[in-house]
Order: C-alpha cells, then structure tokens, then sequence
C-alpha cells in the first residue's frame, strides 16, 4: 500500500516502468518501486508489504504455471528477477528525461543547469549571476559550462547531488521551485559520461575565505553511487587568486572569479541548431521570465548575448504548505495514515493537511463514521476508504495561496519590454486559484506590434548594420538582425527588393542597398505572422509539445477577433504578437515526464482564458485605437492628393486664384482631420499618454519601436540590452 | 494636362456661346463657385447629386414613364470615401467647361482622355477606367440638369435605321431610302440643333425596332421597309441614348407608331420596357426618350406553339432569366397588365426563351413575310 506514494510523488520512474516493463517482468516493477524509495532519507515502510505483495502474486503464478506446462517455472523465472537501479533504467530510458536526441540532449543539460543554479541562489537570497558557455570540441560534441553565483554546495554534497539520481532538496517538500525530482542534473552529466567518457567536472565555492573544491565525477550507473576521479577519490580544494586560477586553467575549465558561486562543466555528445526549441531560444525566455537575473551567454560560435537584470529585487521566497485534502488521493492518503505514529484520526488531519481545523476534522470523521478518538494505527484500508470520500465530501476553506510567488504584472512587463520588440505591452496576473488541492497562479502578458523594425531603418543605420554583421546571407543578415523577423518575412523582403538568395550583404551595391531599404520599407512584415506563444512553468520556460498545452489550447479556443486579431477558427490569432503565459504551482500538473506541457485541467484553463482576455482587452483598445490615429492619417493623405486637383479643377472653370483656393482647402482638411495632426506632433516620442485618452488600466506600457533597443540586434558581438526606461 | 483627342465638330469656334451653352456654362461655374464659398467659410464643400438608383425612381401611372424622385447623395470632399469621387466630379466639370469654351465637343472616350493624369506626388491616376469617368459625367447631368450633349460630349455611334425618310443632319440630307446594306448609323446627338426633320419628307407609316443588328439586315435585305412602307430601326440590343431620342422624336414630332420585334426573354422585355417607359439610371431623361405608345410585337412567348417552331430552337432559362423574369414582372406598369403577367408566367412555364432568329427555321423570311406582317394585320401585340 505503501507503493503508492512513490508511485504518486515519484511520477517519473513509477509510470515509466510500468509503460516500458514487458508483462513478464512485473515482479521486477513492482520491485523497481521499493527500490527508488530506499534512496529516499526516510524508510520506507511500506517495503515489507510491498514484498509480501510480491510473494502471493509469484505463487498464483507458479500455480498457473504447472497447470499449463509453461516453457519457464515460476522458480526459473525468479532466478532472474533482480533489482534495477534507477540510474540503470534511466540509462537505459534516457528519453524519458528529455535525452532523446544530441540537439536536445544539449538544451536538457544546460536548463538542469541553470534551473538548479537559479534555484538555488533564489532559496539563498542571492541575486542570480548565470554564466553559460558552449564550446564544440569536436564535430558532434560539445563542451557546456555553467557558473553561478550562488551559495556553493559543501564538499561532503558535491558527488552526490552530481553524480546521484533522485538525490536532491526539492522532492520532499510542497514548495514552488524548479527543479522537483532531484534527477536532472545528474541525469545529464550520466549522459555526458556515456557518451563521451568524459567525467562531469565541478567546482564549487561556499565563501571567499574557503577553496574552493574541485571534482570530477562520474555516475556508477550499477549503483547509482558517484565515483570521484580526481583526488584519489577526494577531490581537490583549489586556492583563492591566482595560483588557483593556474590550477584551474590546467584541468581545461573555466572559472569566473567569484567569492562564491558553483560551475559544472560537462562533456556530452551534442548537436547545435539554432530557433525553436534551441538553447538560445531557452535562455532568451528564461530571461524574459527572470528579470531579476544576469545572463552571460557564450555561444558556440564565440558570440556572447548578455541579458542584464531588469529587476534589483529577488522575488520572495516561496513558502512551503502542508497538502490540501483535496489534493490526497487514496493511497497517499493510507500511507500517511500508516505512518502517522500516536495520534489520532482529528489530530492527523489537524497537524498533516492544510486548512483542517479540529471542527472540519471532526465533521470529515462524522461523515466517515469513523470515531474522532481512533488511533491512525488501527485503521483498516475500509476506513481510509470511508475518510478518503468524506473528504471530498466536505467543504474545506481552499489552499493557503501565499505560498506562490508570481512574477507580477510590473516585472512582467520589464522582462518582455527589454527582450521582445513592440510597441504596446499588457500583464496580467490572476488571483492564484486551486486545481485538486494545489493552488497555482496563473500569468499573462503580451507584446504587440514588434515586428516593424525594419521599417524603422534609414540609409545609415542599414549601411552600419550591413557592416557589422558577419551573416553570409542577406536573409541570415535580416533575420539575426531585426529581432521578431520570420524567414518568411524575410523572403518576401528579398523578393521585393529582386535580390538572390546568396548574395552576401556586404557586397551589395549601392542600387540594390537602395532597393534593400525600399523592400524594407514597403513589406508589411507583420503579414502572415502568427501569434508567438512562450509559455513557463515556475520560470522555466517550455519549448516542446506546444500542440498538447493547456496554454496552446486555450489560446487557440479564446476568440481573439474580438481584440482587433485576425484568426481563422481554432486557430492561432495573427499578427505581430508574442504572449507569454506562466503558470506558478507548488505541483505544476504536467502530461508527461519531460515536463513539457501543461495538463489540460479545467480550473487552469479557466484562469488561463481569464488571463488572456485581461491582456486582449487591453490590446483591443490599443489596436482599436490605433486604427482610429491610423484612419485620420490616412485621411489626411488621401485629402492632400486630392486638394490640388480641386483646386486647379476648380479655378480652370471659375477663374478663382489656384494657391488662394488651395491654402483655404487646406485648413478645413487640417480641422477636420485634426485628431491625426495631434499624433503627427506626438511623432518621435511616446504616442500618447495612456491615461489621457484611452484608459487602459494598470500594468500597460507603450513605446515608440523606433526607439526601442530590443527591436534591432546590433552586430556580431555583444551589444548588451539597454536598460528598462 | 493629358493629351486632348479633339474631333472636329462643324461648330465654329465662337467667342460668344449660344443660349444654351451660355445656361450650361453658368451652371459649370456656379459648382465651382460653391466649393470657393465653402472653402472661404472653412464648410467641407459638397455636391448634392441626385440619386439615380431604383429607390430614387417612381412610376407616374398619368404620364406613363418613369420619374426620378427628390433623393440625393451628398458627395463631400471630406469623407474617406468620396474624396475621390468629389476631385472626379470636378475634373469633369473643368472638362465640359473647356469644351463649352472652345466651342468644342469630344466623345465619352475623349474626356476620359483629356481629364487622365497622373496625380501629383502619387502614383495613383485621376481615372484608370474609362467606366469610371463614364458614371461622373452621368453624375454631372444630373447634377446640373443639363444632357450629356450640352455638355459638349457624345458617344459611339450605335444602331441604325433606312426607311422611305429624308431629313438633315448638320446640314446634309440624308435619303434614308437609299442607304445600301448598312442604314444610317444613329448619331449620339440627335438634337434639333443637328437632326432636323421635315413632316412633308416622310413616307412612312410607321416605325419597326428590332433588337439586333442581324435581324434588322433580314429586314432591310428583305426590303421590308419599302413593302411596307416604313422606319427601320435596330439598337445593338439595349438601344443607346442616341437611338432613343431619335425614336422619341420620330414617334413625337412625325406621329409615328412605334412596334418593337425583340428576343422572347426578359431582356427582350426589359428593352421594351427602357423604350416605353425610360431606364432607373436614366429616369431624368425619360422626359425626352420614353415612348409610353410603343408596342410589343414580339417574340411572344406563346410563339413556339403557334408558329409550330422545333425543339431545336429553344434555349432553356438558367437561374438568372427566372431571377430576372420575376422582377419584371413585379414592374409598376407591368404589374397591371394582365396580358404582361400571362405573357411572363408563360414564358416562366416554358421554360425557355426565344430568339427573333429563331424564326429562321421556319424560312429565311418567315419573319418578314409571316410573322411581322400577320401581326401588324391583326394588330396582335401586347401594350
């Protein structure tokens, strides 16, 4: 029985076994389960049971067996039948943890990495300072580290958060973090080791009076223990300054200087591509959802892409909760009876779950008919039964909600503003909500308008872009260049401008610069583009599995036509939007292992849909609105071209002075297309002041995109983000 | 300015205009005048253009054409979607205004020439299509409530008569007894000014219309005009304002009957119905064109059964004949006629039209030695 709890907490091995385990050997899965537990601190007690489980089931098996005359014996059979480690299984089972192919083996890595690192200084109250370096070592290998700043881990840990699976802080606890399993990291340097033989290398340091310690580890797969190389098994402590610089420098890893701080360097067999579901694409929207973070990033082209703290202030820190009733389905709920020692039934559910006050317990037990007084010990699997349906039955007050950290609306708007191009921004955050007992929370926030940069470009600026960039191509040079620009876009642009594909940009002439600016000018980039969704968990951005999302599905099921988008039915909406939706959780409910999308549970959903009409409102007036200024320019326009004509028309028949007729024509189309003229004063700066005309509420920022830095990334090398305004 | 297709017209170049041209040329400049009024106000200067659609059209049961209402369509320099149809209008008035001053006038096609430029600054064209320059010169007939020939424009020639007639044309007689194969082609203006006809010079007894070009040859190479001594017409199938006019005055000023021999389907009708009663879009010239004693000769839709014409010959109605059939029939002065009604649901129940040409079938000059003839003797055709 109490199986079930590490089948629960422990979705990623529990579920995986029993989809991959051949019928045969389910005595060897229902081992595999006892097996994962013994890792945790705790015992177990629910081992014994677990086996006695086992037993009867092998004699009905061999039972069957003798009847049938089976080509094996149960005794045979059982010869067989030994344990596996998780390391072996997940060795064997790498896809499960997002291992399934070298160009996403590189992304896993790197966000393990970084997940923990950010995880970690958060809990330590430390502002993040993340250093991610990729260097290729060979053609289909790679060398990744990753430094932060964070409180370091103590010598005695380092092999075992490294080179342990499901060893780790965060599984125990009701807390909104990261990381849960505890398996990452150490999957992804077991990874490097297989493929490459290289160890992982650590270096780790808790203060600047200390060394800092080094190790190179790799994970004994059999064991699922870590066995240290260097140091005759102990590692070695390397010096402050420059002596330990040398030292460093000598075991081919680097080490930013840091008074503390942790950098894991692995080796891993690898693949890297650029665009969706790319290591670039991970720590741009982690950035965006992280304001409060430095990023250095190094590509494996020797780029760096710096993305500087947007925010001064860590979020607070996450509290941990007590499960909700809700929340406990039966098994849980027959283990914690079990190992709830000396109490009694109002007490345990008092002290065990959150929001149980001794009269909601009474009442749960009432409902039971089960005595108040009884001990846990002695109750039977019937009577959990009976507690575990009057608890569903009963109204208990929902979650303690505190214990999410959101973003918020403000810090929102920041990350988008200061990485994704546009020029109206809205956010978003629900009140949290509760799903089967966990409360969770729900973020939206939208950039609109980003992608016309390129129209925002004159002579010089091209001719200076042109010679910084070092794209091969004029739709490389386009696309890397102009931030939010598609292939497609950029396609059309050449076509307009008649240019070749493979003409490189430097070596355009002066015509077909010329014709390059036009086209720029002229395509209307944002046609046919869609509605960019980045969607996160607790921070951590999701790349894969758009299609099975909570978020997808319902930012395809909301109608968006009503908020000035065009969207064809159950569709994404079109034009130059991104939108971001974050959902914070203490358990975020994924649909698989790999933690790649959000279950479609109907409570998210709704929150989801109530978040994203928020923003849609807000963009509808913004749209709306600009539509209006939009119509009035235009009118003007067309009035200009057309004044002339009158007017010679006009004085052809009647004789009357040309210019005199033209002039006066000309104040009654400037009075009465005066709403345009007060946008064309406004040109160059901000539009408008949101709260003059149109009231968009709170959390809504406007730009001018000529003048936005995050429009147009500027040469080869880094050009770090200018700060928010 | 564009280039300016100027046809030669035998008008001399006068400094002083003729009565008519003086009244025409006023009412160019008293449009011109109102948009300086206007702009000197600071007002958005307008055009209050009578509306010619069929809202805007009604029935009179007493004069038996059809009028055109009071209703109007303001057109503003100031709205998005008439700017440009308001710096047309104008051009067009600049348009006729030149060539009322030069004494000039060019056709439809000429204007739409002269007045085409490419605006400044854009690359957009005062005027793409010649359809486009067409429908604001009607805009500016009725504005003014001068025809399409004071303002000094004409169209194509289209359409043609012979018959035992002799009248001139801008001075030259015209036998048009003697007209060969070809007819006199029916100029655009058929004005007093340039037709002028003498009572005493005219035989004929009355006035036969056909639809088409090719069954009035059947006519004319049968010589049927002479034989009966009449005015043979044909209008290229909707009769242009030229043909019109000219049977208008014909009808009025010789006292001619008119009898009209068209397909058996209901744009057979409808053409009957333009020349009977006036056109929706033309509704403010009804007064000049509309014939309300034209009769309907044929073909009939009773026809098949009585001539005994073949299966061959029929050609079934497709969804837009029927569309069509029903709206006539729902015409005021259709509406009352019940020999109208019969004649339409017939048709509705044949289920297909015929043609003039398919008397043919019967022989080459069934049409204009039976069937005309057996009708005018009868006196069988439908008011």
């Amino acid at each position: 029985m109490a199986t079930r709890k590490p089948i629960k907490k422990r979705s990623v091995p529990a579920t995986a076994t029993k989809k991959k385990a051949p019928p045969a050997a389910s005595a060897a899965k229902r081992k595999a389960a006892p097996k994962v537990a013994e890792v945790s601190p705790e015992e177990s007690p629910g081992a014994d049971e677990a086996a006695a489980e086992d037993d009867s089931a092998g004699d009905e098996a061999a039972a069957t067996a003798k009847s049938t005359g089976r080509r094996a014996t149960a005794q045979s059979m059982a010869s067989k039948q030994r344990d596996i480690s998780v390391s072996e299984f997940f060795a064997k089972n790498r896809h499960l943890l997002g291992f399934d192919n070298p160009r996403k083996a590189l992304l896993t890595t790197i966000k393990e990495a970084v997940d923990n690192s950010l995880d970690a200084c958060e809990e330590a109250g430390i502002l993040p300072e993340i250093w991610v370096h990729i260097e290729q070592t060979s053609t289909d290998r790679y060398k990744i580290g990753v430094q932060d700043n964070g409180p370091g881990i103590v010598k005695k840990q380092i092999p075992l958060i490294f080179g342990k699976l499901l060893y780790g802080s965060k599984f125990h606890r009701l807390r909104q973090s990261r990381g849960q399993q505890g398996i990452g990291i150490s999957a992804a340097g077991m990874y490097g080791v297989q493929t490459t033989g290289k160890p992982v290398k650590i270096i780790s340091r808790i203060s600047p009076k200390k060394p800092a310690h080094y190790y190179e580890i790799q994970i004994d797969t059999k064991r699922n223990e870590p066995k240290i190389l260097n140091g005759a098994g102990e590692g070695v402590d390397i010096a402050y300054g420059e002596k330990g610089a040398k030292d460093i420098e000598k075991h081919g890893i680097e080490w930013v200087d840091q008074p503390h701080g942790t950098r894991v360097t692995i080796e891993l067999e690898a693949k890297y591509i650029r665009g969706r579901g790319s290591v670039d694409e991970y720590l741009h929207q982690t950035a965006i959802a992280n304001p409060h973070i430095t990023l250095h990033y190094t590509d494996p082209e020797g780029n760096v892409r710096e993305y500087q703290r947007a925010a001064d202030k860590l979020p607070p820190e996450p509290k941990e909760i007590l499960p909700h009733p809700y929340g406990v389905e039966l098994g849980r709920l027959a283990a914690m009876l079990a190992e709830a020692e000396g109490m009694s039934i109002t007490q345990f559910l008092s002290t065990k779950f959150s929001r149980v006050s001794p009269a909601v317990a009474k009442k749960i037990c009432t409902t039971a008919k089960v005595s108040p007084r009884a001990m846990t010990r002695k109750l039977g699997r019937p009577e959990a039964e009976a507690l575990y349906h009057a608890i569903q039955a009963t109204k208990i007050a929902p979650p303690a909600t505190d214990c999410i950290c959101p973003i918020g609306e403000e810090l929102l708007l920041k990350g988008l503003y200061q990485v994704v191009p546009g020029e109206f921004y809205a956010a978003a955050t629900r009140p949290p909500s509760v799903y089967r007992g966990n409360p969770f929370q729900i973020e939206v926030a939208l950039a609109y308008g980003g992608a016309a940069a390129t129209q925002n470009v004159d002579k010089d600026l091209l001719e200076d872009l042109i010679e910084e960039t070092d794209a091969r191509t004029i739709r490389q040079f386009l696309v890397s260049t102009f931030n939010g620009l598609g292939t497609d876009a950029a396609d059309r642009i050449m076509k307009a401008a008649s240019l070749g594909t493979r003409q490189a940009p430097k070596q355009l002439k002066p015509k077909e610069r010329q014709r390059l600016l036009d086209a720029m000018q002229n395509v209307n980039v944002a046609e046919g583009q869609t509605m960019e969704v980045m969607r996160y968990a607790n921070r951590v951005p999701l790349q894969f599995q758009q299609a099975a999302c909570a978020i997808t599905q319902t930012i395809t099921s909301t109608n968006w036509r009503s908020y000035g988008l065009s969207q064809s039915r159950g569709g994404m909406p079109k034009g130059p939007v991104y939108i971001m939706v974050h959902i914070a959780s203490v358990w975020v409910p994924f649909t698989s292992e790999s933690k790649e999308a959000i279950a479609s549970y109907p409570e998210i959903q709704k929150e989801i849909r109530l978040g994203l009409q928020a923003v849609g409102r807000k963009l509808g007036m913004y749209v709306r609105k600009r539509m209006r200024v939009k119509q009035q320019g235009d009118r003007r326009d067309i009035f200009m071209r057309y004044l002339k004509e009158v007017a010679s028309a006009v004085s052809e028949v009647n004789g009357v002075d040309r210019d005199g007729l033209y002039n006066q024509l000309l104040t009654v189309a400037k009075r009465v297309t005066a709403d345009a003229d007060m946008k064309l004063d406004d040109r160059g700066r901000k539009i408008k002041e949101p709260s003059e005309e149109t009231d968009f509420g709170e959390n809504v920022l406007i730009v001018d995109p000529k003048t936005h830095a995050a429009a147009i990334k500027r040469g080869p090398a880094a050009v770090a983000v200018a700060e928010g305004e | 300015m564009a280039k300016k297709k100027l046809t030669t017209v035998a008008k001399a170049p006068k400094v002083k205009l003729s009565p008519r041209d003086a009244k025409t040329a006023e009412r160019l400049t008293g449009l011109a005048d109102r948009v300086v009024s206007a702009a000197n106000n600071r007002k958005d200067p307008y055009v209050e253009i009578p509306s010619r659609t069929l809202a805007n059209v009604h029935y009179s049961p007493r004069k038996k054409i059809i009028e055109m209402g009071n209703a109007t369509n303001r057109r503003q320099l100031f709205d998005l979607s008439q700017a440009k149809a308001y710096m047309r209008t104008m051009l067009v008035t600049s348009g006729c205004k030149k060539l009322i001053d030069q004494g000039k006038s060019t056709s439809l096609r000429g204007l739409f020439y002269m007045l085409k430029h490419t605006i400044e600054g854009v690359k957009e064209n005062t005027f793409d299509e010649q359809g486009e320059c067409d429908t604001i010169i009607e805009d500016v007939e009725v504005l003014l409530s001068s025809i399409r020939e004071e303002l000094h424009l004409y169209a194509e020639n289209r359409g043609a008569m012979v018959g035992a007639i002799t009248f001139t044309d801008k001075g030259d007689e015209i036998n048009c007894a003697k007209m060969g194969s070809g007819g006199y082609a029916i100029p655009s203006i058929v004005e007093p000014e340039v037709v002028v006809f003498d009572k005493a010079k005219c035989k004929a007894k009355f006035i036969l219309h056909v639809e088409k070009g090719t069954v009035w040859q059947r006519f004319n190479e049968d010589r049927f005009w002479e034989k009966h001594n009449c005015i043979l017409t044909h209008g290229s199938g909707q009769p242009p304002r030229g043909v019109r006019r000219m049977l208008h005055r014909l009808h009025n000023e010789l006292e001619l009957p008119l009898y009209c021999v068209l397909d058996n389907d209901p744009w057979g009708y409808y053409i009957y119905s333009v020349i009977k009663q006036g056109s929706i879009n033309l509704a403010f010239e009804s007064q000049r064109m509309a014939i309300p004693e034209a009769k309907y000769l044929g073909l009939r839709s009773i026809d098949f059964e009585r001539c005994q014409l073949s299966d061959s010959v029929k050609i079934s109605l497709n969804d837009t004949d029927r569309k069509r059939a029903k709206q006539v029939a729902q015409y005021p002065w259709f509406e009352k006629k019940p020999k109208w009604q019969t004649e339409i649901k017939k048709m509705l129940s044949n289920d297909f039209k015929l043609e003039v040409e398919s008397l043919i079938s019967k022989d080459i000059s069934y049409v204009t030695e039976e069937y005309v003839p057996t009708r005018l003797r009868e006196q069988d055709w439908l008011d």
